[in-house]
């Protein structure tokens, strides 16, 4: 059996994270939570996850910066975007940035779920595709 | 009359050359100037000239009366059907600068909006999950269904919050002559852009000073120049974030508002042409340039002026200055 997603919540909506990441965790997830794009970085630095959940429209460093930063300290973690804002532009910017999905709020659970899965297995052929690579010479 | 004759006769209004001949032969025909001919006249020739000449001169002073009063009456009812229309045309550009406006707040409310439906989902869907796995008798569970709905509670009052303000937008049928608390109409235009300063990292500084004289009237176009002007000033600092200055003060002009930000600055090339009409240095799409002419039409009609001060690399100052309500006894209500 595979290891349950390590999923991360990025979003300034406390209430949000917490009963997101009940519902998430009931589905067999392990889920970390945090507040801000900062939190998210710091807790990036030292602890590998597998998807992020990030909320593109938050105060002091917004979903697109932290974007960047994300995928600097861990390329191969999955980004979705969560946002309340039907703007297509950001959807774009986040895609060209290195985002796998976009999710609008507010979501459902089952969306929800698919797409982390889906961006879960994505980053798990990302990783053979790598090892294949390294593999012979390592 | 019919909608094609006005039309002809606006379009004859505003063709300046038929203007011009006739202003300049209303005011060769006014009495005053024929007066003035009649003095260089004399002057000229002097008073011993035989009474022969004056006949004529005399005869074309009342001619001239005759004609030159009823074309200058003419040109005067023509330049105030001019005002006229200008009024109307601003008045039109101010509706549907408004609605665009309205759609640029919506959007930003719609944003708002979502945040607390995604909460209310997600404790909705709690509650169900709890359902579907059957103990609901226990303690906990009871604890987390009855807290869930404490807060789908908490989230349709903040719902409620974001739709007041909505509605307090639209309504725009004040009376004219309703006395106007500028701090509190400042504060609450700077609440329909609040999320957007926050996630633009722009900082907002206040000096409201409390007891200011109200003004006296106008709060719906006024909203409309305050957030005309909030708007600017957060895309001059949408790139990199900065502090927007809302001031008042009461002085013996009147009431002097100052919204100002730490943006680029307007260079000195375009500061004269900011309040033409469809003059804009924004992209193309984002800026209609009828912002600051409304605005500027709307603070004039109220009596008041509005100025600009600018330094590039520093920031922009926006100050409207607006007469304080003449001070009467407070009506009943």
């Amino acid at each position: 059996m595979t290891r349950p997603i390590r999923l991360l919540i990025v979003d300034d909506e406390a209430r949000l994270v917490e009963t997101l990441s009940k519902r998430l965790t009931a589905r067999g997830l392990y889920v970390e939570g945090v507040h801000s794009g900062a939190d998210a970085l710091a807790l990036l630095q030292g602890k590998p996850f597998d998807v992020a959940l990030l909320d593109v429209r938050m105060p002091g460093m917004d979903g697109l910066t932290t974007l960047r930063e994300i995928k600097k300290l861990q390329p191969l973690l999955q980004v979705i975007m969560l946002s309340g804002n039907a703007s297509i532009n950001a959807a774009v910017e986040g895609m060209r940035l290195g985002a796998s999905e976009y999710l609008l709020k507010p979501a459902n659970i089952d969306d929800v779920l698919a797409k982390i899965e889906e961006a879960f297995h994505k980053k798990l052929i990302q990783e053979e595709r790598l090892a294949a690579q390294h593999g012979p010479g390592a | 009359m019919t909608a094609a004759t006005q039309g002809g006769a606006k379009a004859s209004l505003w063709e300046p050359s038929r203007l011009l001949r006739r202003s300049i032969l209303a005011l060769l025909l006014t009495p005053p100037t024929c007066l003035v001919f009649l003095g260089l006249a004399i002057l000229f020739w002097g008073p011993d000239r035989s009474e022969a000449f004056f006949v004529p001169l005399l005869a074309a002073l009342v001619l001239s009366s005759a004609l030159g009063w009823p074309l200058a009456a003419k040109l005067r009812r023509q330049l105030a059907a001019l005002a006229r229309q200008r009024d109307a045309f601003y008045q039109e550009l101010m509706r549907l600068s408004k609605a665009a406006s309205l759609g640029e707040v919506a959007s930003s409310i719609a944003h708002d909006l979502n945040n607390p439906l995604a909460i209310m989902r997600e404790e909705a869907g709690w509650i169900q999950d709890l359902m579907k796995g059957g103990d609901l008798q226990g303690s906990h569970t009871q604890t987390e269904i009855a807290n869930s709905l404490q807060q789908i509670d908490i989230q349709i009052e903040r719902s409620r919050e974001i739709t007041r303000r909505l509605l307090q937008w639209g309504r725009d049928s004040a009376p004219r002559a309703e006395a106007v608390d500028i701090n509190l109409l400042l504060n609450k235009t700077l609440y329909l852009l609040e999320s957007e300063l926050e996630s633009a990292g722009v900082k907002v500084a206040k000096d409201l000073p409390p007891d200011l004289p109200p003004v006296g009237g106008g709060a719906p176009e006024l909203r409309q120049v305050f957030l005309n002007l909030m708007k600017n000033a957060l895309d001059a600092m949408k790139a990199s974030g900065g502090t927007l200055t809302l001031a008042t003060r009461a002085d013996a002009a009147g009431l002097r508002i100052t919204i100002a930000d730490t943006g680029p600055g307007i260079p000195a090339s375009s500061l004269d042409h900011i309040f033409e009409p469809f003059y804009t240095t924004k992209p193309a799409g984002e800026g209609t340039g009828l912002g600051l002419p409304i605005s500027r039409w709307i603070v004039e009609k109220l009596g008041g002026t509005i100025d600009v001060e600018s330094q590039e690399g520093s920031g922009t100052s926006f100050h409207v200055t607006l007469p304080v309500q003449a001070k009467k006894d407070a009506p009943g209500s």
